[in-house]
């Protein structure tokens, strides 16, 4: 299933000065079609560092981790974001997996006491992202954010209403996910764009998120794949202990058996594609393209697919299979919260 | 809800051993009479489900409780229809390791043995 952006306006003003926005400075994106739920009871830490690959039975209020959702075969069900507000939880999911995850959640409480409910319907969540978009955030806060690390939030005041602000980085792009009441969002937005924000549609976010190489549910994030083929390694903690799938990405770390891994993609200007384009080395296939766009300022198409080890290194260049045509480089083997990330 | 075969309701058993084991830990914890241990399932572990263990004297009124070798084993209502018919063993080899249920529930465990699915 690929992403639910249906209430998103596809282009504010221009595809180019939006996507220069938030590359360059700050944009601001309604993100509400992203899923979040509430759990509250005493167990909902102790439950999910029990079925998740990251530790985060330690958050306390303020606090918040990524973390994946994962099959006992380790295969991805959800990246959800853990945050700790006041003791309750907030879970940010992938657009559309909320009553998934809620499902997995219910069948392995058992004596818990822990009660989850889908609030996204009832909340607006807006996204700043750029390099500039802490300052951005702090100038329409009238606020300092001091030393947010990743997945932690704080609240503040912005055009009257209380808003949490959770910095949620967007693969190498600084990002704050901004939550209010449903009731908030015009007001709040309005004072974000008179702030100076850009307003970003559809598709300069998702030239950013394919430039950034951020993985998307239904395309880079599902059951077919585990989190080290996903690159999302640094979700995982190796030494916190058992979770559901830990056997198998345990074993698949200490013997470098993955069998793929997700790429960035670069294509030549001659290049015709579109996504599940076959990608082949010296005629073998070796991959399928999960997804591609067009960098609106010039960079051309960029995309993501999943290549098989031996052909998944940075500079490798592989053909494009009929109907498609060109050739498509790989640029980078991305890792969403690799060492030196913030 | 009682689960029978044969018109025999079924329950949760502990080995003579595994009885003697839970004495000894109570008797550590200051406990000499009424010892008792909870049997329970947590979600979790590799394979999704994992067991949970603690000695203790109180019980609740949903409990399935068994006494074999002077030791009650209580089971709450949930985790019963995951370890209804288990025996709870105890293994002190060389490559002991400590507690082990038989559970004839577990369609797969883990390496460990310490998490199943059903």
């Amino acid at each position: 299933m690929a992403l639910q952006r249906s209430a998103m306006p596809t282009v504010y003003s221009t595809p180019e000065e939006e996507y220069r926005a938030l590359t360059t400075a700050a944009g601001l994106h309604n993100a509400s079609y992203m899923g979040r739920l509430k759990a509250t009871g005493n167990d909902g830490l102790d439950l999910l560092n029990r079925l998740s690959t990251n530790k985060v039975i330690d958050l306390t209020s303020g606090q918040g981790a990524p973390t994946i959702l994962t099959t006992d075969r380790g295969r991805i069900l959800d990246l959800i974001g853990v945050v700790n507000v006041d003791d309750d939880l907030l879970l940010i999911t992938s657009p559309g997996a909320q009553q998934q995850v809620i499902d997995f959640l219910d069948k392995y409480t058992i004596m818990e006491e822990l009660t989850v409910e889908d609030i996204t319907e009832k909340s607006t969540m807006f996204s700043v992202l750029g390099p500039d978009s802490k300052a951005a955030v702090e100038s329409a806060a009238g606020t300092t954010l001091g030393d947010l690390p990743t997945y932690y939030s704080v609240t503040v005041e912005i055009g009257g209403h209380e808003v949490l602000i959770v910095h949620r980085p967007f693969g190498d792009l600084p990002s704050y996910d901004l939550l209010m009441g449903t009731d908030a969002a015009t007001s709040v937005w309005e004072h974000l764009a008179a702030s100076g924000i850009t307003p970003v549609g559809e598709e300069a976010f998702e030239a950013a998120r394919l430039n950034y190489s951020v993985p998307e549910y239904g395309r880079e994030i599902s059951e077919a794949y585990n989190p080290l083929e996903a690159g999302l390694i640094g979700s995982i903690d190796f030494a916190k202990g058992c979770y559901i799938g830990q056997e198998v990405i345990a074993r698949l770390d200490t013997y470098q058996k993955i069998q793929k891994h997700l790429v960035r993609l670069e294509f030549s200007a001659d290049a015709t594609v579109s996504e599940g384009a076959v990608l082949t080395n010296a005629g073998q296939e070796v991959g399928k393209i999960t997804s591609v766009t067009n960098i609106p300022t010039g960079l051309g198409l960029v995309g993501m697919a999943y290549i098989r080890k031996a052909s998944a290194l940075p500079g490798k260049v592989l053909d494009l299979e009929e109907p498609a045509s060109g050739q498509a480089e790989i640029t980078a083997l991305p890792q969403l919260f690799g060492p030196g990330q913030e | 809800m009682a689960i029978t075969m044969d018109g025999v309701e079924l329950g949760v058993s502990i080995s003579e051993l595994a009885a003697t084991k839970i004495k000894y830990f109570a008797a550590k914890d200051g406990m000499t009479e009424n010892i008792g241990v909870r049997v329970a399932v947590k979600g979790g572990g590799c394979s999704g489900l994992t067991y949970d263990l603690q000695i203790t004297d109180k019980q609740m009124d949903s409990d399935k409780v068994v006494e074999q070798h002077g030791v009650k084993v209580m089971v709450d209502k949930k985790s019963y229809i995951y370890l209804v018919g288990t025996e709870l063993e105890f293994s002190d080899g060389l490559n002991g390791k400590g507690f082990i249920f038989q559970n004839p529930n577990a369609k797969k465990s883990c390496g460990c043995g310490t998490s199943f699915s059903v």
